[in-house]
């Protein structure tokens, strides 16, 4: 009984903080202390958002910064997991690298903009690099400071089980340090996606971060705040989905305390 | 249990990456941006760069109107600024764009092949001012703070023109450079003071109620010039009677923008994703905010926006306009395109 009704306050509390957010911007906006260009009413959103349904645009540019972030993160997630593995492991490897990282992790994506046009062109290519660059950084850093901080004592047991190389990174390795693994999965996950706007300034001709621009240049903040809306809902699902990971029950253990 | 729930997630991961490059793909629908066939004919195409400005209209106009024709089909690519439009010609990958003309100069200076082909339009650019301002000239604007696109626009050498006029001398404004659709927002929250864009982003001030128009860029240089058509040499090169059928295009679209003023606006709303009555207005009131005749460049008119822009120090040298312009294009005749805005 007591857990239904946790369940539901779960549901309502949520629900209730929104409508009150959306009645506050709705009495906001009619009672005109900004012009309507500036603030649009929630009304001009909602049928903005539906236009944007009927064309298929907001379906298309929602499918396409999906696409773009996924294979962003994936590939920033198999490169920089493996080296945030071997940097973990090499003291060498770490002292040599780590300077050169941190620097180029301090890097902005906007501040490769540029080179993202000039190398990959206006399209799919150029935001994938720019949404994988946020990614990469992060991963790599996270993967290494697991892996270093793993107990000595559980490589010293894995020795003596005999475990010795590709056994002892499947067996020991990577199970010690995947909450944080799973953690950091959560956060750069995140980053993609809030870089995606940034990324697809330049994205040519669709995805969500395009829109919101060219809805800034179309003078159509109904549009843009309609796209928003769309963002901020994809932005919590990924993170829900993600949380999951962390119920994995042999996992479990890294988050109890 | 963790290598099923593995197992699961990686299974998970792959069908959801595989469903949504289908979707992203479409590999069920026949490419549409390549050359086009029609019946049988394969046409050639080119993706000719634009901003969603009321300078850079013909552009989509002539998308529209090649949709069906049976030459080249122009297909226009809409960008939300200019650098990623010059990054992506230095990249190679857009060969054709409408842009403002000192960028262009800029861009020949630094070694770029490109050449001036056309312009976008005349006039077209408005001075406009907070309604609760009494300015009547420039020089009550001493000490208020005026936004300019960039300094590479012709708006910032023009207002220096007219300055210099007015004896208003350069730091007595204070400059800001805004991206134009910010403008008529930062008049109305009263951040700038005035503004000098091309449209639509004057006109919406307008629309609003926040501001009023100060000068029409005709009161101050009579058929000022804002952005220029810049192919890259490469492509006159290589594919001059493409580079011909866009010229002619252009000029043809905005023979027929000129005297079909409401289909203009009805045909070039939807490609600049802006609302058909802000565009209407802007062509319509007056009807010479904007024109798109006389269009072919002349010697002494990018002579004096060059010249303009090294004693604005945006240009370093005197860059010979004759490599500049390539006029060989601009058909002689020049009709109204035909088309069809229902």
């Amino acid at each position: 009984m007591s857990q239904r009704r946790l369940n539901v306050r779960s549901i309502l509390l949520p629900v209730a903080v929104f409508a009150a957010a959306l009645a506050l911007w709705d009495g906001v906006s009619r009672a005109g202390f900004f012009d309507k260009s500036a603030l649009p009413a929630p009304a001009a959103v909602i049928l903005a958002f539906g236009q944007e349904i009927r064309s298929g645009r907001m379906f298309n540019d929602l499918v396409t910064s999906l696409f773009r972030v996924t294979v962003g993160f994936l590939i920033a997630v198999l490169l920089g997991i493996p080296l945030g593995l071997w940097m973990g492991q090499k003291l060498a490897a770490r002292t040599a690298f780590l300077p050169l990282l941190n620097f180029l992790r301090n890097l902005s994506p906007l501040a490769w903009m540029p080179f993202a046009i000039l190398w990959f062109g206006v399209g799919d290519a150029s935001a994938i690099f720019l949404i994988c660059l946020s990614a990469f950084f992060p991963v790599v850093l996270a993967t290494m400071a697991a892996v270093a901080n793993i107990p000595a004592v559980y490589f010293r047991v894995a020795e003596t089980y005999g475990l010795r190389g590709f056994e002892k990174l499947v067996q020991v390795t990577i199970p010690a340090i995947m909450p944080q693994l799973i953690t950091m999965l959560r956060v750069s996950a995140g980053l993609c996606w809030l870089v995606v706007v940034a990324a697809e300034m330049i994205a040519g001709r669709d995805g969500l971060g395009f829109a919101v621009m060219d809805s800034r240049n179309g003078l159509r903040m109904d549009l843009l705040v309609a796209e928003m809306v769309v963002i901020g809902v994809i932005g919590v699902v990924l993170d829900r989905v993600l949380e999951r990971l962390s119920r994995i029950p042999s996992v479990r253990w890294g988050y109890e305390r | 249990m963790f290598r099923s729930s593995a197992t699961r997630w990686i299974l998970g991961t792959a069908i959801f990456v595989t469903g949504i490059t289908l979707l992203r793909y479409r590999p069920w629908h026949p490419p549409t941006r390549e050359a086009v066939a029609t019946e049988g004919v394969v046409r050639d195409s080119l993706t000719v760069g634009f901003l969603p400005v009321t300078c850079h209209l013909t552009c989509p106009v002539t998308d529209f109107a090649t949709r069906h024709s049976a030459n080249t089909r122009f297909d226009s690519q809409r960008f939300t600024d200019f650098p990623t439009i010059v990054e992506s010609m230095k990249g190679g990958r857009l060969e054709a764009s409408f842009m403002i003309a000192p960028l262009a100069m800029k861009l020949r200076e630094q070694g770029m092949p490109v050449k001036i082909l056309y312009l976008g339009h005349r006039d077209g650019s408005t001075v406009m001012v907070r309604k609760d301002l009494p300015a009547r000239d420039l020089r009550d604007l001493r000490g208020k703070t005026l936004a300019v696109p960039s300094k590479y626009s012709n708006q910032y050498l023009v207002i220096h023109k007219l300055m210099d006029d007015q004896g208003v001398k350069p730091d007595e404004i204070r400059f800001v450079e805004l991206p134009p659709p910010d403008m008529p927002g930062a008049l109305a929250a009263k951040a700038i003071d005035a503004y000098f864009v091309g449209e639509p982003f004057a006109a919406k001030a307008e629309l609003d109620g926040s501001g009023r128009v100060l000068y029409y860029a005709k009161d101050i240089w009579p058929h000022f010039i804002s952005c220029v058509l810049v192919a890259h040499e490469k492509l006159i090169r290589e594919r001059p009677s493409v580079v011909r059928d866009l010229v002619r295009g252009i000029a043809e679209s905005g023979e027929w923008a000129e005297t079909h003023r409401l289909g203009a606006a009805k045909v070039a709303a939807p490609y600049f994703r802006q609302d058909e009555a802000l565009v209407r207005f802007v062509l319509t009131q007056p009807p010479d905010r904007v024109s798109y005749r006389m269009l072919t460049p002349t010697d002494e008119d990018l002579g004096q926006i060059r010249d303009m822009g090294i004693k604005a120090g945006i240009l370093e040298r005197r860059i010979d306009i004759r490599d500049l312009v390539d006029r060989s294009f601009i058909p002689t005749d020049i009709k109204a395109a035909n088309i069809d805005a229902q």
